[in-house]
This record gives C-alpha cells, structure tokens and sequence, in this order.
C-alpha cells in the first residue's frame, strides 16, 4: 500500500519537492547575499531601528528582501491551492474518473486501509513540506530582523510562517479530497478545490483579529504603538476627560491659510492640534506575544476544517465506492 | 415460479459461491435491480446474459461489494461481500488499470494488496502470452490489456472471479485467447466464475450455468444442459397453435403464414402428431426469454442437481 501510494502521487511528490528546493535555494542566495552586504556596508550598530541605520535598512530591505518577499506573499493563497488542486482533487477523483475505482477497492486490502494510508501518508507529506517551508522562511525573515523590525503578526507572514501553513494545506487537501468524491471528475473537483479555498481564505483572514479580544492603548503618539509590530485592529478618539468618542472629534484650531482641508497634510494639523488639547489616540491591536496564540488558534480552525472535509471524502467513498 | 424464494444455501453438499436474496438496487426513483435471488454453485462457470441496460453490471457490482445494496443481501461462499475481497477478484467493463503503470508495476500493486498473490504465476502467464513486462499499460492493445487485467485478478488465487463484458471489444482472436485463458485457469484450479455477456453465441462451449436478467429482474437461473433439456421448440400448423399454446408453458411463438413455432419449457413430446418437436439451443432459449419478460424457469426443487 505504501508504495502504492508513492507510486500513484510521486509525480506530485517529486514536483512538490523540486518546488521547495528551489525556494529554499533562493532564500539561501538571497540571505547569503543580504549578510554580505550588510557585513561590508553596515554602519556600527546596524541594521536596527536607529536613525543612523535607515540608509542601510532601506537598501537592504528593497534589493534583497522585498523581491524574495514578493514570492512568498503569493505562497498564502498558491501554495494551498496548489495542494488542494493537485495533491487532494486526483486523490479520489482520478480513481473514480477512470474506472479503478473497481480495481483498487475489490483487492484483498479493504477500502479502509486503502483510504488510512492514502490520507495518512499523503497528509503527513503535504504536512511535513508546509512545516518544510515554515522553517525555511523563518529563517531567512530573522536575517531581515535587524532591517524590518517585528513583523510576524503582519498577515503575509503570518500565513506562511509558525504552524499555521501546514494547517491551510491540509485543509486544501482535504477540500481537494472531498471535492473529488462530489464531482467523481478531475478536473470539475480542481476547479471546486480552487472555488472553496478562495472563499475560505478572506474568511481567515477577516476573522484573524477576532481570535482575542484586542488590547487597547491610550497614546498621544500612534507611532509608538505600530513599531513595537503587532497588527492594528481599529481606532478611535478619547477626549480630554477620558471619554472615548465614537465620531472623529472637530479639530479645534483653525487650518493655515493655503492648507487644503481635504489633504494629508490639514488631516495631520487637525490631529496635532487634537493631541495638543488634551485627546488621545485610543488604539485597539494584537501585540507580537500573541504570535503562537494566533498560530494556535488558526490551527485549530482549519484542522477542525480539514477534518470535516476529509470525514466527508471518507463517508462518501465509503457509501459510493462503485 | 416465487421469485422471492430464497435459494437454498446449500445444494447437493456444496456451498454456493454466490447468493443473493431479494437483491435491489435503486437509482434514485428507478430500481435498476429488483427482488434479484440467484445462487451460482461453487466450481461453476456461470454467464449473466441480458440486453443492455438490464441490470447486469449492477449485480456485479452489487456482488463484488463496489455498490450497496438498497434491498436484500449479497452472500460470497457464505460471507457477506464486503467482507470477501480477499476470496474474489473482479474485472470490470472497462479493464481498469493504472495507464500509467508498467505492467511490472501492475504486479507489484497486486502483491502488496493481496496475501494470496501469486507473482510467478503471473509472470509465467504474460511471459506465455508474449507481453513485455516493461511495457506501459497505456501501450497495450484492447486485447493484452484485458489480459493483464485477468492475469492480475486470476494472480490473487481468487475463489470466484467477476469478469463483466470480458469479451466485448476484442476482436474474434483475441476473444479465443482470452476465453481459453480463462478455461486454462478453471481447469486448474477450479475457481467459480461469473462473466457477463449480451453476445449469446460466445457462452456456448465456455458456461455451464445460465443467469438471465432482464428490465431488472432474474428471468432464468439454472444449468445450462438442465434448461436446454428441458425447452424444446414445436413446429406445427398455425391453426392448432392456440389450443396447444393452452395446454403447454409456452416462452415465445412466432411463425409468419401456416406455420406456427412455439418454444415451451416441457420436454415431453408434442400431445398432437401434427407437430414436431426439436431440442433447443442455448442461444434459442435466451432469445426466446428475453423476447417474453414475463415468463421465468426460475431453480425448483426438480431442477437441483443431486439430492
């Protein structure tokens, strides 16, 4: 049965493999290359949160981070529905589709051992290269530490960093999985496959601030807030005797003569005068300690997910084998 | 006859292979198999013959365990069927294989989800047969697929094999190399076989028992040598048809003009010398069944083989 199953996957086991490998090869160059740079030109104490460093910072941030980064920030939404679409969608679709269905399950090994196996070592595959990938982008990202600050809560890399892209993937099987035994066709149950995890994906990530009730801070200057990393959830106005407003308060000085009150600049006016009569800025987010609450959390959502799509393709073949 | 009747369990001290017991299947509304009993004894070669849509590959299916049954039951030497794969091997209509496999491959998938795999065997029987075991099974002719097909059921030492339309799309030679294969096997080991077929003419000489469905229900069930026995067709004037076809269990008529043919289930001869009577064949018979859906030789206490 197992080599069965390399057998019949190893196409996608093989490509998977190339594909992590190549990525692991450019996050490799790329670091290389970023500490080279940073060893040669680095002023001391850089890279870091320093005035003195932001010229580095930016160097290294635009030349060697953000083109890397720019490939993973598409990994959230391609890499799952790559799995669901190419490793979940043939599992039971193909067998279906071709007829083998009456080959595979009329062998002495009974169809539940044929469908343990199948899940259990394709799963823990698709598990293992996610938890491949994790590791692989965590390490690269602490070489950009220095340069970019804190940024693991920030959505993109929340997604593909920790436990929580062995989650989505697993979901995406599951999904391609039970998506194959709806349609019994390929190529219908890919398209389902990409349809599903499409919807489930802004569902995520909208939902993602509501895992905790968010903390609140009450500040004069914003800024301080959003360096230490974190996500912001939402914002709003205290006045002077500590009320918060619901509506954005009118600025009580006027504008300079010349200053657009619809630009950038008069919003900033307004909001320095509003500080410097006493309001404050109430900031509602989620601060970088809750990483592996949040990492946690998601898991245990898309698990939950997974294993209801993956009961869902087991019941179905089971009913419908023929 | 009492299509509900069950057939005995045992017959003559030996088990049957398989039994169903008012087997249904429904599709949604429409029942594609319905009160279905049949008992194919151990060590038979027994052949499903129908027309096409009558139910055919559903009670395979039903009897390999690949579809649940809505009503009745399924009985494989005794056993339930889903608990039997070990026992059976099953050749669907389309020869499934894996296209991509070679046929080395195909074996190797047979050894690992069968205890009772017999690799030289299998070996011996593509190497006899002239198919490179490195070969992809995608690059097979119709008929060297459909004979590594047999070759990997017939390698699992099955005690009943399941063959539906074995021979359909083969041509004539190779339908002689697959049906002598599949005697080959009989001989030697005496497995039970039970093959569908919608060609009549091809069972003669291969089958020894005779299953008809037709419109979903069992029509006849029986030994072959007992049913053709035990038909006869009668020739006589048209004038003196009705009286006879009154007195007589009369399957089908026809005849055009003053001639009048009527295929009966009675072996005695013809009560009126104006008549002859000839035996019948087993291609005759069939016809003459699925002509009449109604009428049924369903097994009876008589026709049991030993007592």
């Amino acid at each position: 049965m197992f080599w069965l199953t390399w057998r019949q996957h190893r196409a996608q086991i093989l490509v998977t493999g190339g594909l992590l490998l190549a990525l692991g090869l450019l996050m490799l160059v790329s670091a290389l290359r970023a500490t080279a740079y940073l060893a040669e030109y680095a002023p001391p104490g850089c890279p870091g949160p320093a005035v003195s460093c932001s010229a580095v910072n930016h160097v290294v941030y635009t030349d060697h981070y953000r083109p890397v980064f720019f490939v993973f920030g598409l990994l959230p939404i391609f890499g799952a529905a790559l799995i669901g679409v190419f490793w979940g969608a043939p599992l039971l679709a193909a067998e279906f589709e071709r007829g083998t269905n009456a080959l595979a399950w009329t062998q002495a090994v009974p169809i539940r051992r044929w469908l343990t196996v199948k899940f259990g070592m394709l799963g823990a595959l698709v598990a293992g290269a996610a938890l491949a990938l994790s590791a692989m982008v965590s390490t690269w990202r602490n070489v950009f530490s220095g340069v970019t600050g804190d940024v693991t809560m920030e959505p993109g890399n929340f997604t593909i960093t920790g436990i929580v892209p062995a989650a989505w993937w697993l979901f995406a099987f599951a999904v391609g999985a039970a998506a194959g035994t709806v349609t019994r066709r390929t190529l219908a149950a890919m398209a389902v496959t990409v349809a599903v995890i499409c919807l489930a994906l802004p569902a995520v990530f909208f939902s993602r601030s509501s895992y905790a009730e968010p903390a609140r801070v009450v500040t004069a200057d914003r800024s301080s807030v959003a360096h230490g990393g974190g996500t912001l959830v939402r914002e709003s106005w205290v006045d002077p005797s500590g009320r918060e407003l619901t509506a954005p308060p009118p600025p009580p000085c006027p504008l300079p003569a010349g200053v657009d009150a619809r630009s950038d600049r008069a919003q900033l006016l307004g909001e320095e005068c509003l500080v410097g009569s006493g309001y404050r800025h109430a900031v509602y987010y989620h601060p970088v300690d809750r990483f592996w609450r949040f990492q946690w959390t998601e898991t245990a959502i898309l698990l939950a997910g997974a294993l209801a799509f993956g009961a869902l393709a087991v019941l179905r073949t089971l009913r419908r084998r023929g | 006859m009492n299509t509900l009747e069950a057939p005995s369990f045992r017959r003559g001290g030996r088990m049957n292979a398989l039994e169903t017991t008012g087997l249904g299947m429904r599709h949604r509304r429409t029942w594609a198999l319905r009160d279905c009993s049949v008992a194919v004894p151990a060590g038979r070669v027994a052949a499903l013959v129908g027309p096409n849509g009558a139910g055919k590959t559903t009670l395979l299916r039903l009897a390999v365990g690949l579809l649940t049954p809505t009503a009745g039951q399924v009985r494989v030497f005794g056993r339930p069927a889903r608990e039997s794969g070990e026992r059976m091997a099953f050749v669907a209509q389309n020869k499934p294989l894996y296209t991509g496999f070679r046929v080395s491959e195909m074996l190797r998938f047979g050894r690992g989800l069968n205890p009772r795999w017999d690799d030289a065997a299998a070996r011996r029987r593509l190497t006899e047969l002239g198919i490179p075991l490195d070969r992809r099974v995608g690059r097979l002719s119709g008929g060297q697929r459909t004979q590594v097909a047999l070759t990997v059921a017939l390698a699992k030492r099955p005690d009943l094999l399941v063959l539906d339309e074995p021979l359909a799309d083969l041509d004539p030679l190779a339908r002689d190399d697959v049906t002598r294969g599949l005697m080959g096997a009989v001989a030697e080991t005496g497995l039970t076989v039970l093959l569908s077929s919608h060609v009549v003419s091809e069972l003669e000489g291969v089958c020894d028992w005779l299953v008809v469905v037709n419109g979903g229900r069992v029509q006849v069930s029986g030994d072959i040598d007992d049913l053709t026995a035990r038909h006869s067709l009668l020739t006589g004037p048209a004038e003196t048809a009705d009286a006879l076809a009154a007195r007589l269990p009369v399957v089908s008529r026809s005849g055009a003009g003053r001639q009048a043919t009527l295929l009966v289930r009675d072996d005695a001869p013809p009560p009126d010398p104006r008549w002859s009577a000839r035996p019948v064949t087993l291609e005759e018979m069939v016809l003459a069944y699925l002509r009449a859906p109604d009428a049924a030789a369903l097994p009876r206490p008589a026709l049991s083989p030993v007592h």
